[in-house]
């Protein structure tokens, strides 16, 4: 049998019991720490899918406020969503990629890339008009549903009895409506009362924190059985403090990856709610609503029908993605780095 | 238990009535029912003011038209439903009849289909976890949940259902078209199927030659508008499926399982040609079920008598061949009847309405019309809540593999199959129970417009045409069905839950 | 090789050792780069022999034994050879490692509450390794497995097989693991820590049935374990692990009586020794002085706790005191209530009946403002070092939450006293920037420590602050929380199920035993001269780390329960 008598333990020679080599090790680190925050910033840019989506969002994003702009401040593209004109080669797209030494026309943007609608309005300008609004209903509804998703989920599993059976069962209130039910009836409330786009995005949030709410409730119920939680009760805290510094902060991961796929969700059912007619209401412009008027000019003029489309899913698509990379980074034990199959998966410990 | 459910059922009643309530509020008061009529021409406008005002009772308050339909709801349970009537007058309770089954056969059959392949395919993805599979599968599920139902309806009708009746007329592949599907199908075949370099390499070639082959000489028979299988087809096939389930199962060498398959296998192929007659002349939906039934129970009865310490096996392999062998006899005779179908119906899928009008066709015609109408909502609303079920199905297979109880299962020596199917699996479902009935408002949801897309006369019609109109009665009866089915399917769950978990069940 | 195994650990060698290792070495690639587990071990164990591997977290001493059943996880890199029943299962095709488990090799685990599955009967989870293994069919592996668990000593197994496992206890649970792993008659049993998730007296059962079914059925078993007195009672020889290394291996009467090494030296000098049990004699206590400074006044106290509308009362008619400067050491078994004391004082549980006052002020009748007064004269230090401080706050913010909570002084004069209390407890000033989850189990149960003496507290309640910890660094905890004590003066309420630590700390002693207090006194009445029965069988369970002391006590122990 092999025996190491001379063996050394990190940092210096004689440390011998487990004790004293902890503490070794831990005046010997240097002294880069990193907080969670750090690390999940870090495991984040790791995650490619995650960082394309985000650079593809942010150049939508970009690309749609600064062309046809915003509260008053005009953009680059000069065109309006609001102007007719008298269509053009039957409103067929200017936009081109395809280069010339490909047999294609050459890069080019043209009068009008997107083409026209029936009535020469330029659908470029439509377009990004109904992709500001997409984005503003998606921050906003993010926003709203997760604030009081967090809050009233966090509230009902702090306090539990009573608290939580109301609150649950308002919840369960809502989930028996369906969501596309309870949003299409708010929808045309807002619409009557003459409501702007941020009316519509706030009603839309009143009615999706549900989902949100019972998952942080979820979390609460298990993080309050945590010791930190009773040595917080036992100093003295008071319920705001163990709520807001101990409990919400300790389910940012739920609480960030959920807000994210809120937005998502929240793009496409205003996206359908417009498609219904109980969303944004014409003249103004939506990406759902575009589609909803166009979806039988398909077999003739199919780019009126494909470029709204393509942007709701490209949206939808990279904020899906960048709430994947964040639950990643989050929860490192399912982080791509380990590499362990599930069947591959033994707890070593000792 | 029985507590629990009875429990459970009060809680939901309580719940359906606060939200029919809250629904109630917020529907007359979303927008003024009179409006089209305020702005009209109409010589008689004041009559017909006059007229609806009647007929939604605008003239009393809200809690007393409240009362009013809460009452007549009642009556449902003396089997006398009364649901009120629309603004023209007419009764909602016969506007519904027609409206639901529709709706909920389209929503059911996507929500069953939705959860056996959502949670096959997130097995899959978790066993497989970080493959070229998983990180397929997550994209595609990535992409689904994204994608605008209504747009997505849009591109379905215009290429899986125009273009294959267009295709259809005059079937046809150019031999580039050929090669591309052959290499698609031989690239999915090797991804699905997995292995060594070599493996996934001869696994493409063989997939890749087989399809090249096949569909030249399918279309060659003209097979894509006169397919068949016949006796002995079906018979050759129903062998196969008896041989394979053995030897994937416990060998072929286990002559206990592999008897009572070959039995079964041999029964079905001499069924299918005795009760050809039942078949084509006698054939209606009582049978189709009966036969299913037998189809399990025989074999089952087979396998349990003749296989030994292997009964539990043998049964399951035969009845996996009696099903399998049943369901191939009745998918010869839908081949039998489809040239029939596609002179009664020369473009069979179709992109509006649920069924064709004035339809006239035997047992086999009706039913390949049903399907044909169904297809594609059914596709969409699958794709749609499949991606959330494989989700869930591979985080919750992946937690459940964590589990101490996983480690000791693979200390017994048990095989990966037992350690997923016994151990993780039955865990992994307990969660997706209570997710799966969750969901199921949600997709009603979507049920709403693909109806509107696809043009059914069904539940989304009377919903939006109700709201539109600032008329609480026809959206009150959507809301009644599609809550009581939410409920209904909550329930469901929780007894599922407690067959699954005996920490709650003892 | 100058290992000190010897011909007379009695039991001849038959050939091929039932297990061996030679030259194991296993890496891991992790998140942060790599990690060197095992480095190059060698070991043998015969049948009919108990080999106790030994070390502290992260001597490697687990991943050794996964290795040897073929369950390391993908990221791990093995050479060397592990051999079970002459067969190496390095690089051996999986399905034929597969086919050894349970008929070669089996395994018993840690934690009996989740090693079974939840959904499944015991019926089905014993039967299937026998109809796997065609050892028995239906009715046949049935009655096999009814036989296996009336011979661990399941009572009632006909009619138990039935049931599920969250209809068993944990002493009964671990039971039927141990009864599937010897179902299909290994050569050789893994012992993965099997009796530390149990309570003392159930310990001593598992132990004996261990015992009894390596003689009965000539199996190897290669016990792992942190716990000296296990080694002592069970073990034939004892190899040392630390990290990674073996460091000495000999019988159980060298390496625990005349180690040679200093890290097994150092090992046994940290583990806390419970001698001089006197099982037998009356023995009476001298009084309390009933005018000491009281700190803690418990009289008649009953706690309850509502369970799904249910009552349950936990704690029933309890009294005792805690006077300045004293210890006092509540002990008992999971269940007992002991642990519903500490949260009562703590103000997380309200007082069914009874008076429990803090200074003289009882918190039952406390208004909230004055409750929150009375609180910052306790301080507090939990068992679970990895959930007692928020992941979130940095280690500063940790230790001064209590002052940000009684609102005393400003962010400067906070981080002043922080770094004061760090030195206190000997962690260097500048972890109050580093998180938790930077820092081992035992450093931040001094964080905890710190944290709990922030605001220079009259009482501290300890509520098992060392079980979660290893034995050195136990060892170092207790020393700490004596040392302090002497310079702060607090009282101190601590409780433990681990009897040699009370004995070491406490002044006075409380025994719990569901929900009363049976025994009570000073500490060299309760724990020396137990004159209550149940202290008694509680004493006698406790395994010390000396082979031939723990044999005399086993047999002490066989007496008192009326045993053969």
């Amino acid at each position: 049998m092999s025996i190491d008598k001379n063996m050394n333990t990190p940092g210096s020679g004689d440390v011998y019991s487990l004790a004293e080599a902890e503490d070794a090790a831990l005046l010997a680190k240097d002294t880069q720490s990193l907080s969670q925050g750090q690390l999940v910033r870090r495991r984040f840019v790791a995650h490619k899918g995650a960082m394309i989506s985000l650079g593809v969002l942010v150049f939508i994003t970009l690309f749609a406020y600064t062309s046809v702009g915003f509260a008053g401040v005009p953009g680059w593209w000069g065109k309006s969503y609001l102007d007719a004109a008298t269509t053009v080669d039957g409103g067929r797209p200017t936009l081109s990629l395809i280069p010339q030494w490909l047999g294609g026309s050459g890069i080019a943007w043209g009068d009008h890339p997107f083409g026209q609608e029936n009535t020469g309005k330029d659908y470029f300008a439509l377009v990004m008009r109904g992709t500001q609004k997409s984005i503003i209903i998606g921050v906003v509804v993010g926003i709203v549903a997760t604030a009081i998703g967090a809050i009233i989920g966090a509230v009902a599993g702090y306090f539990r009895g009573w608290v939580d059976s109301i609150l649950m069962r308002l919840t369960d209130l809502f989930i028996v409506i369906p969501l596309l039910v309870l949003a299409a009836v708010l929808g045309q409330m807002a619409g009557n009362l003459g409501g702007s786009i941020i009316t519509l995005a706030v009603v839309l949030g009143l009615v999706t924190w549900t989902g949100l709410a019972r998952l942080v409730r979820g979390e609460v119920l298990s993080l309050r059985e945590r010791e930190f939680v009773s040595a917080a009760q036992a100093m003295g805290a008071g319920s705001g403090r163990i709520i807001f510094k101990h409990l919400l902060p300790n389910t940012i991961g739920v609480i960030v990856v959920n807000a994210t796929f809120a937005i998502a969700s929240a793009i496409l059912l205003e996206s359908s709610l417009s498609f219904l007619g109980f969303g944004v209401q014409p003249p103004e412009s939506s990406l759902g609503l575009l589609i909803s008027q166009y979806q039988n000019a398909f077999t003739n003029r199919p780019w009126l029908f494909w470029w709204p489309g393509m942007i709701i899913l490209a949206i939808a698509l990279s904020v899906n993605f960048i709430g994947d990379g964040l639950r990643d980074a989050f929860d490192p034990r399912q982080s791509r780095k380990h590499k362990r199959g599930l069947f591959g998966l033994t707890k070593a410990k000792g | 238990m029985l507590k629990f459910i009875i429990r459970r059922v009060g809680a939901a009643i309580g719940i359906l009535f606060g939200a029919s309530l809250l629904l109630y509020v917020l529907v007359i008061n979303s927008g003024d029912p009179l409006e089209d009529l305020r702005e009209s021409n109409a010589e008689n406008r004041e009559y017909l003011i006059q007229q609806r005002i009647e007929f939604m009772n605008l003239d009393v308050p809200w809690y007393q038209r409240y009362w009013d339909w809460l009452a007549g709801v009642g009556k449902c349970f003396a089997l006398q439903c009364d649901l009120g009537t629309n603004r023209s007058g007419v009764s909602v309770d016969s506007l519904l009849a027609l409206a639901a089954s529709s709706t909920l056969r389209l929503v059911l059959l996507a929500t069953v289909l939705a959860l056996i392949i959502g949670i096959a395919i997130g097995i899959l993805t978790a066993i497989r976890q970080y493959s070229g599979l998983d990180y397929g599968v997550t994209f595609a599920t990535f992409l689904f949940f994204s994608l605008p139902v209504f747009w997505a309806a849009v591109l379905l009708k215009e290429y899986m259902a125009i273009g294959y009746n267009d295709w259809l007329r005059d079937p046809d592949f150019t031999l580039g078209q050929i090669l591309v599907i052959a290499a698609i199908a031989g690239f999915l075949m090797q991804v699905f199927l997995a292995g060594s370099l070599r493996r996934r390499i001869l696994t493409f070639a063989v997939t890749a030659v087989f399809i090249g082959a096949a569909l030249p000489t399918l279309l060659a028979l003209g097979y894509f508008r006169e397919p068949r299988l016949g006796y002995v087809g079906v018979a050759l096939l129903t062998f196969a499926v008896a041989l394979s389930a053995t030897a994937m199962s416990v060998g072929l060498k286990t002559r206990k399982v592999l008897y009572p398959a070959l039995i079964t296998a041999a029964l079905v192929s001499v069924l299918q040609i005795v009760l050809v007659n039942v078949f084509v002349y006698y054939m209606n939906w009582w049978i189709m079920a009966a036969g299913l039934a037998l189809a399990f129970v025989i074999p089952w009865f087979i396998g349990h008598s003749m296989g030994g310490r292997y009964k539990g096996t043998a049964a399951g392999v035969s009845m996996t061949t009696g099903v399998v062998g049943a369901g191939l006899t009745v998918l010869d005779h839908f081949f039998r009847s489809w040239p029939g179908f596609l002179d009664l119906k020369p473009r069979p899928i179709s992109t509006i309405g649920s069924q064709t009008p004035n339809f006239a066709g035997g047992f086999w015609e009706t039913a390949l019309d049903y399907g044909t109408q169904l297809i594609l909502p059914t596709i969409l609303l699958t794709v749609i809540s499949l991606a959330s079920y494989s989700r869930y199905t591979r985080a919750s297979m992946l937690e459940v593999s964590r589990q101490d109880y996983i480690r000791t299962a693979r200390s017994k020596g048990l095989p990966e199959r037992t350690v997923i199917f016994r151990h993780a699996f039955r865990n992994a479902l307990i969660p997706i129970a209570t997710i799966a009935a969750f969901d199921f408002a949600a997709l009603i949801g979507g049920a709403v417009i693909t109806e509107t897309v696809f043009g059914w006369k069904g539940m989304g019609e009377l919903f939006i045409t109700g709201l539109d109109q600032v008329d609480p009665a026809p959206v009150m009866a959507f809301f009644l069905v599609t809550g009581t089915a939410a409920i209904l399917f909550n329930l469901l769950a929780d007894i599922f839950y407690a067959i699954l978990d005996p920490r709650i069940r003892v | 090789m100058n290992s000190k195994s010897s011909p007379d650990t009695g039991h001849e060698r038959r050939g091929e050792p039932a297990l061996g290792f030679t030259d194991l070495d296993v890496r891991f690639a992790t998140e942060f780069g790599g990690v060197h587990a095992v480095k190059g071990l060698s070991l043998e164990v015969a049948r009919g022999e108990v080999v106790a591997l030994v070390g502290e977290s992260g001597s490697g001493k687990s991943v050794t034994s996964t290795a040897a059943m073929g369950l390391l996880p993908e990221n791990a890199t093995v050479a060397g050879e592990a051999r079970v029943g002459g067969i190496d299962v390095v690089g051996l095709d999986p399905e034929k490692v597969r086919r050894m488990r349970a008929t070669k090799i089996a395994m018993i685990f840690q934690e009996p509450m989740t090693a079974l599955n939840p959904v499944l009967s015991i019926e089905r989870q014993m039967t299937e390794a026998l109809e796997l293994h065609d050892l028995a069919y239906g009715q046949d592996a049935t009655a096999r497995a009814v036989e296996l668990l009336r011979l661990v000593g399941i009572p009632d197994p006909e009619r138990r097989i039935k049931q599920y496992p969250h209809q068993f206890s944990g002493g009964q649970r671990q039971r039927i693991v141990i009864a599937m792993a010897i179902s299909c008659e290994p050569e050789v049993i893994i012992a993965d820590e099997p009796t530390t998730a149990l309570d003392v007296t159930v310990q001593a059962d598992i132990l004996d049935l261990l015992r009894r079914l390596k003689d009965d059925l000539d199996v190897g078993i290669l016990l792992i374990t942190h716990n000296m007195g296990v080694v002592a009672d069970l073990a034939d020889r004892v190899a040392v692990m630390f990290r990674g290394r073996l460091v000495e291996t000999g019988t159980v009467d060298d390496v625990l009586n005349r180690p040679e090494h200093p890290y097994t030296r150092k090992l046994l000098e940290s583990v806390p020794k419970l001698s001089h049990v006197d099982l037998h004699e009356a023995y009476s206590d001298a009084p309390e002085d009933p005018f000491r400074d009281l700190v803690l006044e418990a009289n008649n106290l009953v706690l309850e706790y509502e369970m799904r509308g249910k009552r349950f009362r936990a704690v029933e008619d309890v009294s005792f005191s805690v006077g300045r400067q004293e210890i006092l050491g509540v002990v008992g078994e999971s269940g007992s209530g002991k642990s519903t004391i500490a949260k009562a004082v703590l103000g997380l549980l309200p007082i069914a009946s009874g008076t429990l006052a803090v200074r003289g002020r009882d918190l039952a009748k406390l208004r909230p403002r004055e409750a929150k007064e009375v609180r910052r004269k306790i301080g507090v230090v939990f068992q679970d070092p990895a959930a007692s401080l928020n992941p979130r706050f940095p280690i500063g913010d940790c230790i001064i939450e209590p002052m940000v909570i009684h609102k005393e002084g400003d962010r400067k004069s906070r981080m002043e006293r922080a770094q004061e209390l760090l030195d206190a407890v000997r962690l260097p000033r500048d972890v109050v920037n580093r998180y938790p989850h930077e820092l081992s189990g035992g450093q931040r149960q001094r964080v905890s420590i710190a944290r709990a003496l922030t605001l220079q507290p009259e009482l501290l309640i300890a509520d098992e602050p060392t079980s979660a910890l290893d034995v050195s660094v136990q060892a170092a905890v207790l020393e700490m929380i004596k040392e302090l004590q002497a310079q702060y003066e607090f009282a101190c309420l601590f409780v433990s199920h681990d009897l040699a630590v009370v004995d070491m700390l406490a002044d006075h002693v409380v025994v719990m035993k569901d929900g009363h207090a049976v025994e009570r006194g000073s500490t060299n009445y309760v724990l020396h001269h137990p004159q209550n029965d149940y202290t008694r069988r509680l004493l006698a369970a406790a395994p010390v780390p000396e082979p031939g002391e723990q044999r005399e006590r086993r047999e002490a122990r066989r007496e008192l329960l009326g045993q053969p």
